[in-house]
């Protein structure tokens, strides 16, 4: 079931033309006809969830922002910066109208003056189309002033980040596009809130994923929409298969209705060269790894469920690693992004990324002790919870959660007692 | 702020300011110091360095009734916070409930010391901040005893980077809390530094040209809470354990502002106590914790080799080296040829104690002019009428308030108040700048205003209706009002226009309101009250008297007609710190104390009288210029000479009515002052001092104390009118400047400019003239500078705009007619 890449079953619903030939933009003048606030009751109802990674519910988000404020932004987070997500990107490309109608409902629904849709740097090709799109959709009088008669006005604009991982985090997004250096702001206030905000007006940031979600929920109703997915993890999710599967790629489909096994066997084609499955990062680097034993392969894909196994969906970038992945070597890795991407602000994260890295270089190296292990343990430890943002918290995840599930990957590069499989 | 609300620190109640930050509560009522390297109590919180994470929680209210909720001992329930919360950017609420003393709270601490000082070098030993080092303070009180990170996996990197002329930066010490940087940004308004780069390679830099452009880098130096900033002149001077804190008072402008000198028994001076840096002292009423780059850097005159250290009289014609003795004996002589026609001059800085002994030899003689120099700014008079009233704090102005800056250029005159007025536009004052030219103020201005040089009275009489209505009707107005573009009568036309002004709009005679006026020097309120007056020095230039007695005052290096006046005084007692052209001409040439070397007092511009304490070793055989006039007032018989300065200010209490209780024991009063910044706790404010030498005290205005005034009548004064060809020749201040009481701060010589004129394209444009082109500019048909041309818009047209002390030859102190010429 298509409900975002509905370019799988309509040829070039990239245009404009062939978009409102489909009912493009039905939702977007229904939306108009409806008062603001029934927009965000009908979106709270439908339970849609940030698709960003934090899960968030949107119509909640929305309903923060404060009616009385004559300003107000919605700002579209097209970063897509975690490892391992591909997906906003092919909704952009393929089927950037639902992003804009989505946008445009939701800055309706709060009543913003301007949509800003911050794309990261790489993405200045797509940056060009979407301009070309939205220019379409102008002429069609979908933006800009008054439209379709409704008295109300709104701008859309697209923005290029710098190349930073950071700024997908929502208060350095905003940040980079007030062309501040791009670090996490202080909250509260709270981007929905007066000071919070974009240019410290009331401010919905929400991801590519989540919008595009909006139309058909509006089209069609949140009671239609809840029908899909589980109760809690409602409509449907594009998984971004990667690394050791045959036929990596993006994935839409129901949440709950197909599990990991069913995912990476059935459709991203299994693993290469016959071998076998050892890890999966469901978020990227920046949920906890789990190791691929049968009762995680055969979790259905949910919120809920994946959090039952100490791990998140997150954006559901996920990265599937076989068995000659060294997880030392991977959780190296994954260390050397985040120092890479730390913003510095915090001195926790700033400092932590950059220690575990050099303890992690020495491990592999192999001149690490095991009592380096339980350092790079504790250090990861003491980074959690005490950051402004979410980074401090993720760039602890590769060390903690590949040291809980593989300690004998660590013990063989410290000479270390080796641990019973299960530990 | 009047509001309390209820808060627990540590099981204790505490009632508190409503909307009020929890770590500066926490200080002042439970003298509870909670850690922090990025928070400043003047800055706004940025969360950053997590070394404040406190447990932190609300007491729980029944939704529906508003009651607490009780547990089951009967104590009030408290909802928790999952994670530890930084303190910094909690804004204290009713019902907040904290705890600091937790293994929690204790476990956090901890590691954020330990994750600093992984990167950090340890370098103590080396570093200039060693012993009043937040870090290294912090990290005793908090830190882990040892390091768990390997010192070969340090990063490593520059250590001596400058950001500019006088501000180095050690890469390797900078731990990254952007105080700096925020410094520059939120309360100057110079936002010239910068992050580069992020994560651990995260690096302060400077984005201007020339490096760290503006006049307040030295401040960021205090506020880094770890050896990163350093001064070029105290870095590895000394050790701050070796060094002994003396009060004292910037000499050099209106602001007064505490400063600390920090001596040392130095080789370099002989072994006698030396002002190895210039330190801020706390006053919230004058300068905070702030001082300016040339309050900073500007000590080294007082230790020039070129100071005056012998006491010199002509003998045969020729100025000679003698004692003191013969120099009193020589000087009383020569007073009493003069049969009382004696008159005497004194500079802008010299102190409240020299002028009062010196009017006292005057009026001993029989009386005679008194002339307060440079005779370039009126109204004196009028300040201690209609001054900001008594108890005003610029710090306290902001929303419904106004302040109108008029024919002044702050930024360069009275580098302070620029800073506290900007940021009191910040806290939503209304300010509205006046001038003939752009200033540096018309960037935090809500409106200004323009007019022809000249015509500031007249502008301020016919201000447009809806400013002049703004102005009239907020809660407070303080007028700032200058002399640029003025002659004397046009400034005193200016100076009553502005009483005026205040009066009918009743904004006198209560703080935060009334006149001020940014006098050249440090004492120039202080000339007024010891009767000293520049229409007097007008008197004495017209009328030179016979004998004539010049203290701090360099006249020719002021004024290029002087010497046509001077020529003209049969015998002049020059009393000086160096040997200027006054001196060369003098029958005597005393050589006196700078500020530095001994006790005394100034007035500042808001008639704050402030002790500074002697701090230096004398140069030479100079002596406080009090102790010379006092004994030749003995000599002449005029009784005993007074033997201290503190005696003389009682004296000064005794006869001066606005001085009357102004002991020196009263001067040094302190108070807890807040934020609760010096000390000990250089956590918390930085190295900025706590106040030990005195508040001073202010001085009320008549309208304070009810009395009637007196504002005289406006006389709008003729400007000079250029013809075709020529131009209006404005002199206008510079802070960094070739004064001879700023030249021998050598390292402040890159940023002292070349000499300049600027000139307005269209005129210009006529002259055919581009910047940088040098010229020849010449006024009142015979003074000649060759400078070199800014073409930038600086200058109306028809007016040149020629900064003050920048060329080696005098200009004239107030706007003449002339010409400009490519050389």
């Amino acid at each position: 079931m298509n409900i975002i890449f509905r370019e799988k079953d309509i040829p070039n619903i990239r245009e404009f033309d062939v978009y409102v030939k489909h009912d493009g933009y039905k939702a977007f003048e229904k939306a108009l006809r409806m008062k603001p606030i029934d927009v965000i009751n009908e979106v709270k109802a439908s339970n849609l969830r940030g698709r960003g990674g934090a899960g968030f519910p949107t119509g909640v988000k929305w309903s923060f922002i404060p009616q009385s404020e004559p300003i107000k932004y919605v700002v579209v987070n097209a970063d897509e910066s975690e490892t391992g997500t591909f997906k906003d990107r092919q909704i952009m490309e393929n089927n950037p109208h639902q992003l804009i109608e989505g946008a445009l409902i939701a800055a309706w629904a709060i009543q913003a003056t301007a949509v800003y849709i911050y794309l990261r740097g790489e993405f200045w090709d797509i940056a060009h189309a979407l301009d070309k799109h939205i220019e379409d959709a102008r002429q069609a009088g979908y933006v800009g002033e008054n439209i379709k008669g409704s008295g109300w006005s709104c701008e859309v604009y697209t923005h290029l980040g710098a190349g930073a991982y950071i700024c997908g985090e929502e208060s350095a997004l905003l940040n980079s596009l007030e062309g501040k250096l791009g670090q996490p702001r202080v909250r509260p206030p709270f981007p929905a809130q007066k000071g919070g905000g974009l240019y410290s007006e009331p401010t919905v940031v929400n991801n590519v994923e989540t919008l595009a979600n909006v139309p058909f929920i509006i089209m069609n109703g949140a009671d239609e929409y809840k029908k899909i997915g589980t109760e809690q993890s409602t409509g449907t999710k594009i998984f971004c298969v990667s690394g050791h599967v045959n036929n990596p790629g993006n994935f839409e489909f129901p949440m709950g209705e197909i599990t990991f096994r069913q995912l990476i066997f059935d459709h991203a084609g299994g693993i290469p060269d016959g071998k076998q499955i050892k890890a999966i990062l469901p978020s990227g680097g920046s949920g906890p790894i789990v190791p691929a034993t049968d009762e995680i392969l055969d979790t259905p894909l949910t919120y809920e469920d994946l959090q039952k196994h100490g791990t998140i969906l997150g954006s559901a970038s996920i990265i599937i690693l076989d068995e000659t992945v060294d997880i030392t070597w991977a959780a190296s890795k994954m260390t050397k992004f985040f120092k890479h991407e730390s913003c510095g602000k915090c001195t926790p994260c700033r400092e932590g990324t950059y220690w575990l890295d050099k303890v992690l270089d020495r491990i592999l190296r192999g001149e690490g002790k095991p009592s380096d292990v339980d350092l790079i343990n504790n250090i990861a430890a003491n980074m959690q919870g005490v950051t402004l943002c979410a980074l401090g918290d993720f760039a602890a995840n590769p060390i903690l959660a590949t040291i809980k599930h593989f300690p004998n990957d660590f013990m063989a590069h410290v000479g270390g007692e080796l641990k019973a499989a299960g530990d | 702020m009047s509001d309390k609300v209820k808060i627990i620190i540590d099981d204790i109640e505490y009632e508190v300011p409503a909307g009020s930050n929890l770590v500066d509560m926490a200080k002042w009522y439970a003298d509870n110091d909670i850690p922090v390297f990025c928070y400043h109590p003047k800055m706004e919180p940025v969360g950053m360095c997590r070394m404040c994470l406190v447990e932190q929680g609300s007491i729980v209210k029944d939704r529906e009734t508003g009651e607490v909720v009780l547990d089951e001992n009967g104590n009030p329930q408290v909802r928790w916070f999952p994670k530890l919360q930084t303190a910094c950017t909690q804004i204290v609420h009713d019902g907040m409930v904290i705890r600091t003393n937790t293994e929690a709270v204790k476990a956090a601490r901890e590691n954020v010391v330990e994750f600093l000082l992984t990167s950090h070098p340890l370098d103590c030993p080396i570093c200039d901040k060693g012993g009043e080092c937040p870090l290294q303070n912090l990290t005793m009180a908090h830190g882990p005893g040892t390091s768990r990170m390997n010192y070969d996996d340090k990063m490593h990197l520059d250590k001596h980077v400058p950001l500019g002329d006088l501000i180095f930066l050690d890469e390797e010490r900078c731990i990254q809390c952007a105080r700096c940087i925020r410094f520059q940004d939120e309360i100057v308004g110079d936002d010239v530094l910068a992050f580069h780069e992020r994560g651990r390679k995260l690096q302060i830099i400077t984005n201007s040209d020339p490096g760290f452009d503006t006049y307040f880098s030295g401040n960021t130096t205090d506020i880094c809470p770890v050896g990163a900033l350093t001064t070029a002149d105290f870095r590895f001077g000394a050790r701050p354990w070796e060094l002994t804190e003396v009060p004292s008072i910037c000499p050099h402008d209106a602001a007064g502002s505490n400063i600390s000198l920090s001596v040392r028994l130095d080789r370099d001076f002989g072994g006698r106590a030396m002002i190895k840096r210039v330190m801020p002292r706390q006053n919230e009423y004058v300068n905070e914790i702030w001082i300016s780059d040339k309050t900073r850097f500007g000590h080294h005159f007082t230790r020039s080799e070129d100071r005056l250290k012998k006491p010199m009289i002509k003998k045969g014609g020729v100025l000679t080296e003698a004692t003191w003795d013969e120099a009193i004996r020589f000087v009383v002589d020569a007073l009493k040829a003069a049969d009382g026609s004696v008159a005497a001059i004194a500079g802008s800085s010299t102190p409240n104690e020299d002028l009062w002994t010196l009017r006292k030899l005057v009026e001993g003689l029989g009386g005679g002019l008194l002339g307060a120099w440079t005779p370039t700014h009126a109204g004196a008079d009028l300040v201690a009428q209609v001054g900001v009233g008594k108890g005003t704090n610029l710090g306290d102005l902001g929303q419904g308030d106004a302040v109108l800056i008029i024919a002044t250029d702050l930024e360069e005159e009275v580098p302070i108040w620029r800073l506290r007025l900007k940021q009191a536009a910040d806290r939503g004052a209304y300010l509205v700048v006046a001038n003939a030219r752009k200033t540096r103020m018309d960037d935090f201005a809500s409106d200004t205003v323009r007019y022809d040089y000249g015509q500031a009275a007249h502008a301020m009489q016919n201000l447009d209706a809806a400013i002049a209505k703004k102005l009239k009707e907020a809660n407070n107005l303080i007028i700032v009002a200058g002399a640029e573009g003025l002659t004397l009568d046009g400034s005193r036309a200016l100076m009553q226009a502005a009483a005026n002004f205040l009066i009918e709009s009743g904004h006198i005679g209560k703080p935060n309101n009334g006149l001020l006026s940014p006098f050249p020097g440090a004492n120039g309120m202080g000339l007024h009250y010891m009767g000293f007056s520049p229409e007097a020095t007008l008197q004495i230039m017209q009328n030179p008297p016979k004998l004539l007695i010049v203290n701090q005052a360099e006249l020719l290096a002021d004024d290029p007609f002087a010497a046509e006046w001077l020529n003209k005084v049969e015998t002049i007692i020059s009393l000086n710190l160096f040997p200027d052209a006054v001196s060369n001409m003098a029958a005597a040439a005393l050589p006196i104390q700078s500020f530095a070397e001994r006790d005394g007092t100034f007035t500042n511009g808001e008639r704050r009288v402030q002790r500074f304490y002697m701090a230096q070793g004398p140069m030479g055989e100079a002596l406080p210029a009090w102790q010379v006039f006092s004994q030749l007032s003995e000599a002449l018989g005029q009784g005993h000479a007074k033997l201290s300065a503190a005696a003389v200010m009682k004296e000064i209490t005794e006869n001066v009515e606005a001085f009357a209780g102004m002991r020196y024991k009263e001067l040094a009063r302190v108070e807890r002052q807040f934020p609760d910044v010096g000390g000990e706790d250089l956590y918390y404010g930085g190295t900025a001092y706590q106040n030990k030498g005195g508040l001073g005290v202010q001085i009320e205005t008549s309208a304070d104390k009810g009395e009637a005034v007196s504002v005289g009548e406006v006389k709008l004064p003729d400007s000079p009118k250029p013809k075709k060809g020529q131009v209006l020749v404005v002199p206008v201040a510079q802070l960094f400047n070739r004064q001879s009481t700023f030249k021998p701060s050598v390292l402040v010589h890159p940023r002292v400019p070349q000499p300049y004129v600027e000139i307005n394209s269209k005129d210009a444009a006529r002259m055919n003239i581009k910047t940088g082109d040098l010229v020849e500019v010449m006024m009142a048909d015979q003074i000649r500078v060759t400078v070199q041309a800014h073409v930038n818009g600086g200058a109306p047209e028809g007016a040149a705009v020629l900064p003050r002390y920048l060329t080696d030859e005098a200009t004239p102190m107030v706007l003449t007619v002339g010409e400009i010429k490519k050389v």
